[in-house]
C-alpha cells in the first residue's frame, strides 16, 4: 500500500523582536522585545514557553564551550535573524 | 538556513562546521556537521538533504496535529498498524520495549486521547537523521531536536561534544555540562509540559523538575527521560541496569540525583545531595 503523503504542516515562523546588549565587544544580554505569533495558536503555545530558552541559548553560545543545550525546547530562525539585525545595528558583527 | 564556519586551532589544523536548520515536528531541528580541513566534502550536503527528508517523513507519518497523518488515522481506528507505513509498526515495537524498560512509566498507550508515541518519535527521527550524516571527511555530527540531541564522533578537535543541561529553576542558567557519547534527552515541566502525563493516573504530573537520560540511541533516551521526569528519583532505579544509559534528575527543591556513571564533564563534578553551594559554575555561566 502506498501512501499519498499528506502535506507538511503549515507552520509559520513567529515574528520576534530581539534586543541585544553589547558590552566591551561581547554580547552580554539578549531580551525579547515583542512577539507576533501571526494568529497561529500552535506556535503561540510553544513560543511563550520557549522565549526564555531562546535568550539562554544565545547567551550560552557566547559564554561556554558547549555545542548544544539539552532541555532547551525550541529555537527559531526568526529569532536568529532578529538577533543578527540587532547586533548589526549595534555595530557588532 | 545554512551557516558555515571555519576555525583554525593552535596547531594550525583547520576545522569546518556546517550548520543547518529544519522547521519540522512543530519545532526547529538543528543539524551540525564537523570535520577537518577547509570545507565540508561535497557529499556532506547530500547527506544533510537526506537527513532533512528523514525528519519530514517522520513528521508526515507521526504528526498527531495533522488529522490526515497515518498515526492520526490509526488513533481514530480508521486503519490498522498493518495498513500504515512500516515505520509505524517499528516505532510501536520500540515503544513496547521502552515501556517494559521503564517499568510502565513510559506508556504511549495510556495517553489521554489514545495512542500517542510522540514522546518517542522526536528522538527516534533525530537519531535516524544523525545516523545518515556519517560519511567520509565527517568527524562528527549532531542533530538537536528541541533540546534532545543525537550525535556521533566529535566536533573536530578530538574532544567530545559538550552539552549543557538547562537549570529548571532558572532557564537563563545551565545546571551542568555533560560530555556526550551518543545522545541526551531532557524532560522537564518547564518546556512543553503537556506531554508529561503520568501513565498510572493518565493525568498530568511529574515528580521532579527535570530529568535527563544519556545513551547510544536518542529514541530510547527520549522515552526514558519522559518516564524519569514522571517517576522522579526512584526512576533512576530502572535506568541504572539499562546497558549504556544513564540518568540525572533535578528535584523541585534543587537537589540532584543521578545514576552511577552519568557523564558529567570534568570541572562539573556533581555536588553531594543538597550541597549546591559547592558547585563551581564560574567557568560555565
Amino acid at each position: 500500500m502506498s501512501w499519498p503523503w499528506p502535506p507538511l504542516p503549515d507552520w509559520r515562523a513567529c515574528l520576534l523582536s530581539v534586543a541585544a546588549t553589547v558590552s566591551a565587544g561581547k554580547l552580554t544580554n539578549v531580551t525579547i522585545a515583542s512577539i507576533d505569533e501571526g494568529g497561529n495558536s500552535r506556535s503561540q503555545s510553544i513560543d511563550r514557553q520557549a522565549v526564555p530558552i531562546l535568550e539562554q541559548e544565545a547567551l550560552q553560545a557566547q559564554s561556554a564551550n558547549i555545542q548544544g543545550v539539552s532541555g532547551a525546547s525550541y529555537t527559531s530562525a526568526g529569532f536568529e535573524q532578529s538577533l543578527q539585525s540587532a547586533l548589526t545595528q549595534l555595530g557588532f558583527r | 538556513m545554512t551557516l558555515a564556519q571555519l576555525t583554525t586551532t593552535s596547531d594550525g589544523q583547520a576545522h569546518w562546521r556546517s550548520h543547518h536548520r529544519q522547521e519540522v515536528m512543530g519545532t526547529v531541528v538543528t543539524l551540525d556537521l564537523f570535520g577537518e580541513g577547509d570545507a565540508a566534502p561535497d557529499g556532506a550536503y547530500v547527506r544533510v538533504a537526506r537527513a532533512r527528508a528523514v525528519l519530514q517523513r517522520a513528521d508526515a507519518v507521526f504528526s498527531t496535529w495533522n488529522e490526515h497523518s497515518p498515526i492520526s488515522q490509526l488513533r481514530r481506528g480508521e486503519i490498522t498498524v498493518g495498513d500504515a507505513p512500516p515505520d509505524v509498526a517499528a516505532v510501536l515495537g520500540d515503544c513496547e520495549t521502552a515501556r517494559a524498560l521503564s517499568q510502565g512509566w513510559f506508556d504511549p498507550w495510556a495517553m489521554p486521547g489514545g495512542l500517542d508515541p510522540t514522546g518517542y518519535v522526536k528522538g527516534w527521527a533525530a537519531q535516524r537523521a544523525v545516523d545518515g550524516l556519517a560519511g567520509p571527511g565527517i568527524t562528527g555530527a549532531m542533530v538537536n531536536a528541541a533540546g534532545d540531541i543525537a550525535s556521533f564522533g566529535c566536533p573536530g578537535t578530538g574532544t567530545p561534544f559538550r552539552i549543557a543541561i538547562v537549570d529548571p529553576a532558572d532557564r537563563r542558567r545551565l545546571a551542568c555540562v555533560v560530555e556526550l557519547a551518543g545522545a541526551i534527552a531532557t524532560s522537564g515541566n518547564y518546556e512543553r509540559g503537556e506531554h508529561l502525563i503520568d501513565p498510572r493516573t493518565t493525568k498530568r504530573g511529574s515528580r521532579v523538575a527535570s530529568a535527563s537520560v544519556t545513551g547510544p540511541d536518542l529514541g530510547l533516551a527520549d522515552a526514558l527521560a519522559t518516564a524519569l521526569v514522571v517517576a522522579g528519583e526512584e526512576g533512576l532505579e530502572f535506568i541504572e541496569p539499562i546497558d549504556g544509559y544513564e540518568g540525572f534528575v533535578i528535584g523541585r527543591d534543587g537537589s540532584w540525583n543521578w545514576t552511577r556513571h552519568f557523564p558529567f564533564a570534568p570541572g562539573w563534578t556533581a555536588p553531594r545531595r543538597g550541597d549546591l553551594e559547592g558547585l563551581d559554575k564560574s567557568h560555565g555561566v
